[in-house]
């Protein structure tokens, strides 16, 4: 027999692992510690980064928003930390003045469209609110996402919906919109702001149901407008989505 | 657009708007955007009295879209105005209404304003130098309707602040 059975030759392998298994658990502690000194100075650079471009970041939305992607990439979120190092850049602070103006915006253009609102418009109405402020700077779509999306821990009260090629809605009252909703939104947004069941249903490759549950839902929460003077059917029409009301003031 | 002059609101050229809206919410808007388009209309046009079957009313009639106002929906708008005291029917049917886009006590208000200004208190202005005057055109009363004028001014004669005179051959009011 040439194995070891013996007790002695079980002993040598339960070293032999023991020390294997010692090397190992010592290479991971090094790498550990290699990673988190990695880290830390990753940290204190993006610091010095931040403090020594703080004003550029303040002003330059593209600037932003690659800091946003840089910082969330290695876990450190900006928005959330109000003390320690991040509240001396007023980061934090900048997102959530936009988030109150959202709110405003959103508020004060309920009344004509029902709680929904393209970014573009809220761009173009918190853009306007701004303007007396001495400290103009530029807001991007990328920066309302953020600010809009800060809004969430207030509930399903504040909901940004994507409408494909970089477009979104912001929704400020509360009620869910589902996939199918935002598809009809997409929908009417390419037909002058209006759709009927049957159209939805055949562009869309939908039940008759299914169509009319949508839309019916939609003119439940405030956000359709029924037109049943239409020649041949029953059009469903969108305030958010309507040109001239989009430009009104009132 | 018809040959109106008059600034339009955004609603006035969205389809919808000529049709209630069952949603209550949506329905206030509409109704509420309703209320100040017949008053704002009014007032730019000139409007005293509305007949709620005239259908060729632009204000109600957009030929454009090719939509209108259904008139039992112009009643029910026009008896909402009449709850703020700026609408009443002239008939028993309710198919007349005068329009009131400043109330008949807003009206005696700037009437009584206009007889201190000119310092024409305790003389005899006639109706038709009131609105009808030459040398009154700029003001907001001008070309009022005979019957609203003696609404207001039996409203300043309520508050003692005129005596309306109607007899065969004078027709006006003593302001003190």
């Amino acid at each position: 027999m040439r194995r070891g059975i013996g007790v002695g030759a079980i002993r040598k392998e339960r070293l032999t692992q023991e020390r294997y298994r010692g090397k190992g658990n010592e290479i991971q502690e090094n790498q550990f510690e290699q990673m988190t000194k990695q880290m830390e100075v990753f940290k204190t650079n993006l610091e010095e980064f931040a403090t020594k471009y703080k004003n550029e970041i303040r002003k330059n939305p593209e600037f932003r928003k690659q800091f946003q992607e840089m910082c969330s990439s290695i876990g450190v979120d900006p928005l959330s930390s109000g003390k320690g190092f991040w509240s001396v850049l007023g980061i934090g602070d900048f997102y959530y003045e936009l988030a109150v103006q959202i709110v405003e915006v959103c508020l004060a253009t309920t009344a004509k469209n029902g709680g929904l609102i393209s970014l573009d418009e809220l761009r173009t109405k918190l853009i306007k609110a701004r303007g007396q402020s001495k400290t103009h700077q530029d807001i991007s779509k990328d920066d309302l996402i953020r600010a809009a999306k800060k809004l969430r821990i207030f509930g399903s009260g504040f909901n940004v919906i994507p409408m494909g090629r970089d477009r979104y809605m912001v929704q400020s009252v509360p009620g869910e919109l589902s996939m199918d909703h935002s598809t009809i939104l997409q929908l009417a947004e390419k037909n002058s702001a209006h759709v009927s069941n049957s159209q939805a249903c055949k562009e869309l490759n939908w039940e008759e149901e299914r169509g009319k549950k949508a839309l019916e839902h939609m003119v439940n929460q405030g956000l359709a407008w029924i037109d049943s003077q239409h020649p041949q059917e029953i059009q469903y029409y969108f305030p958010s989505l309507y040109t001239a009301c989009i430009n009104s003031n009132a | 657009m018809p040959e109106v002059d008059m600034d339009w609101p955004w609603q006035y050229n969205f389809p919808p708007f000529y049709t209630l809206q069952q949603h209550p919410e949506t329905r206030a808007k509409q109704v509420d955007a309703w209320k100040s388009l017949i008053l704002n209309y009014c007032e730019q046009t000139k409007t005293y009295t509305i007949d709620v079957r005239e259908t060729e009313n632009p204000l109600f009639n957009n030929t454009t879209i090719n939509r209108k106002l259904d008139g039992g929906v112009i009643t029910s708008i026009l008896s909402e105005l009449q709850r703020t005291g700026n609408a009443c029917p002239i008939d028993k049917n309710k198919h007349r209404w005068e329009i009131y886009w400043h109330t008949i006590e807003e009206w005696a208000a700037i009437i009584y304003d206009f007889v201190n200004e000119r310092g024409l208190q305790n003389t005899v202005v006639t109706l038709y130098e009131l609105t009808q005057s030459e040398d009154n055109k700029e003001l907001m009363f001008y070309g009022m309707h005979r019957e609203v004028l003696i609404k207001v001014l039996r409203e300043l004669e309520n508050q003692r602040k005129c005596e309306l005179i109607l007899d065969d051959d004078v027709e006006g009011a003593k302001f003190f």
